[in-house]
């Protein structure tokens, strides 16, 4: 199966090794026998949305995420047309902002979002960083990660983590956290987030096959290393959530 | 009266607190809360030179008051490490009259970068030295604008800047300014032609986020950079390193001061550039600075010789949480010409809190280790796994895993005699000193 990652601003939203994402689906996807293309788009360039089977963007500084979406808008359509017709695609960090209504900045300025998704995030001049524990509706393992932000996200009725036993989610501690709509996954956590959470990323990868109306093979590749890396790291934080 | 007691208070507090082994700042926390706004009222020496930025602050701080202090100047600075505003104060108070008079000619002070402002808003620095910015303990810091916007509060009008000419986002606080000096290095035998490393914060202008093109670098994004819409480039130095002879150990400043280098790292050359342009400003001629300078081995204690078995080992502190400090002993290593094994450990993320953040490993250009020399790479700690999996995206093969630290040194003293790197953070570093034979 070919299969076409989109790859949006990989140098201009490069925070926190957010680009390892993509290297863990390609090779995930080459180990099923995938013959997999990534494509970058920078800014100022151009791609074919309905070519894609994958989009994702990582996270950025807020002036980073706000000069992203200067040219980002222009896709807007497009994308929403994809995500309608169930195509995967990843937004972390800042980058989830973008696909909401609007971005309220910390001196008072807005600026619209993709419009993909209906809450809007309201940046402050707080910091708003710790480890995250939490759970979705996808699968039964916990998700890990890192929260490193400044924006309280409201109006999302669809979170990806339905809810965390330690950190902070998309508006309270502990509250609901990202977005999740067919086959849109977002969040705030920053980082590799198909790294650190396997589980998650056979949900993504699944996600491209379903969306080519075929099932995940049965025969998956085995990360043994990150595996046992989730799994001392979900030890950790499942000890600090019940420490709390 | 408040003065007088916030100072007895400190001095009391300080000298309890060598007896007991205690930190420098909790004298300090008293006496602000005896008297709030006690730094405004001292009387504070001519020179006040603070020293901030993501890397290299202590090095600097420590070469600074060298030189100043052959120059013949009573310095005193925060050797102790306490870098926000009660480590400040202690440091102020203890070395004041009971009037309050600090009897120094210069008051040097290493500042946390996110705190400055916090520690500078009752007094400011004669003289500013920032030495970069960039990805630095991101689960604290947030990410370099974040750390910029805490520092622009910190910088006085009457402030003079000496500033980091090769960085283009710390390079940014020039601008408005007229009192600023520069410190670089120009194209020599060290620049690279493109920005190196696992990420570019050097590909869009931090002014107006067009793309940005380098004439060289010399490592990572810092070299002479340039927007191509705005304008914001590399300014001219004031003070240059003009060549570098790695190979003899010697950089060349200004075209005529040499000073020879006790470790050649690029990191080493800024910090000393930046310790030198500090002491010219303060009067300092150049071949007093680089008589100081030359040779000068740092006492903090980062890079440390030992024995393990057969092996000659050298510790390379590295901060975790820190792609660049990572980066630039991993060029260390690989500049190195004997054969090597090198041992990375991440066992613990932080010394001062708490997490299990590791997306800084992807940070880091571990592919500079793919070099004939580096016979074999030991990836150890609790995040041992972490790290494999990172490395499993490299082009080296040459690794394995052995996240229990102690048989890792067991099994590098039982065999081999090959050179033996540690890479690793001040919070892991003890882990693997206490089983080797320091050398002196």
């Amino acid at each position: 199966m070919d299969v076409r990652i989109i790859h949006f601003y990989p140098d201009l939203m490069s925070l926190y090794g957010s680009y390892a994402n993509v290297l863990a689906l390609k090779r995930y996807l080459e180990r099923l026998d995938c013959d997999v293309t990534v494509e970058s788009v920078l800014p100022g360039g151009g791609t074919d949305i309905a070519k894609g089977d994958f989009f994702c963007m990582g996270a950025g500084t807020e002036r980073a995420a706000r000069a992203a979406m200067e040219d980002f808008a222009r896709y807007a359509q497009p994308l929403k047309a994809a995500a309608g017709d169930c195509a995967a695609m990843l937004f972390a960090g800042t980058a989830m902002d973008l696909i909401g209504k609007t971005v309220k900045e910390a001196d008072g300025s807005a600026y619209e979002g993709l419009g993909l998704a209906s809450f809007t995030t309201e940046h402050g001049k707080r910091r708003i960083v710790g480890d995250v524990y939490g759970h979705t509706d996808l699968y039964p393992e916990a998700v890990v990660g890192f929260m490193n932000k400044c924006g309280v996200v409201t109006g999302v009725e669809t979170p990806l983590l339905t809810g965390l036993d330690l950190g902070f989610g998309n508006g309270k501690e502990r509250g609901p956290e990202g977005f999740h709509w067919k086959n849109v996954f977002a969040s705030q956590l920053t980082g590799p987030l198909l790294v650190k959470n396997p589980k998650l990323l056979e949900t993504v990868a699944a996600a491209i096959y379903a969306r080519r109306g075929k099932p995940l093979p049965v025969d998956r590749p085995l990360d043994r290393w990150a595996e046992q890396a989730y799994a001392v790291t979900e030890e950790q934080l499942r000890l600090r959530a019940q420490a709390k | 009266m408040r003065k007088l007691f916030a100072i007895i208070v400190c001095k009391l507090g300080h000298f309890v607190g060598k007896l007991v082994g205690k930190g420098s700042s909790m004298p300090g926390k008293f006496a602000l809360k005896i008297c709030p706004d006690i730094l405004r009222r001292v009387e504070l020496p001519r020179h006040i030179i603070a020293v901030t930025g993501s890397n290299g602050k202590t090095s600097t701080v420590e070469m600074i008051a060298a030189v100043l202090r052959a120059d013949g100047k009573t310095v005193v600075y925060n050797e102790e490490g306490s870098n926000q505003i009660e480590g400040v104060t202690t440091l102020v108070l203890t070395h004041a009259t009971l009037g309050g008079a600090v009897r120094a000619d210069v008051l040097l002070i290493e500042s946390d970068e996110r705190y400055a402002a916090r520690t500078f808003q009752f007094f400011h620095p004669t003289e500013f030295v920032i030495t970069n910015l960039y990805r630095d303990q991101l689960t604290r810091n947030g990410h370099p604008e974040w750390v910029y916007d805490a520092i622009l509060p910190a910088l006085h009008p009457e402030t003079k800047l000496i500033l980091n000419a090769d960085d283009p986002l710390s390079s940014c606080f020039a601008r408005g300014r007229e009192a600023v000096k520069w410190f670089g290095l120009d194209k020599c035998s060290i620049s690279a032609d493109a920005p190196t490393g696992a990420y570019h914060d050097g590909a869009y202008c931090p002014v107006c986020h067009a793309p940005m093109e380098y004439d060289y670098v010399h490592y990572n994004h810092i070299g002479a950079f340039r927007c191509t819409k705005c304008g914001h480039k590399k300014p001219a130095a004031d003070y240059a390193v003009t060549a570098v002879d790695l190979e003899k150990a010697v950089v060349t400043i200004d075209g005529g001061v040499e000073i020879a280098l006790a470790f050649r790292s690029i990191y080493n050359i800024y910090n000393i550039l930046a310790a030198y342009s500090a002491c010219r400003e303060c009067g300092v001629s150049g071949d007093t600075a680089a008589a100081v300078l030359g040779n000068y081995l740092l006492k903090n204690g980062r890079m440390q010789t030992f024995r393990l078995g057969a092996r000659h080992g050298t510790l390379l502190t590295s901060k975790h949480e820190n792609s660049i400090a990572y980066d630039t002993n991993l060029r260390y290593i690989a500049a190195s010409k004997r054969d090597c094994v090198v041992l990375v450990i991440v066992d613990a993320v932080s010394r001062k809190y708490f997490t299990s953040e590791t997306s800084w490993l992807w940070d880091i250009d571990f592919d500079q280790l793919n070099v004939p020399h580096v016979k074999r790479v030991v990836l150890a700690g609790r995040y041992g796994n972490d790290l494999a999996e990172r490395f499993s995206y490299t082009a080296l093969e040459n690794w394995s895993v052995e996240t229990d630290i102690a048989a890792a040194a067991a099994a590098l003293k039982s065999a081999g005699d090959e050179e033996l790197y540690v890479v690793t953070c001040f919070s892991d570093r003890d882990k693997i000193l206490s089983r080797v034979e320091k050398e002196g």
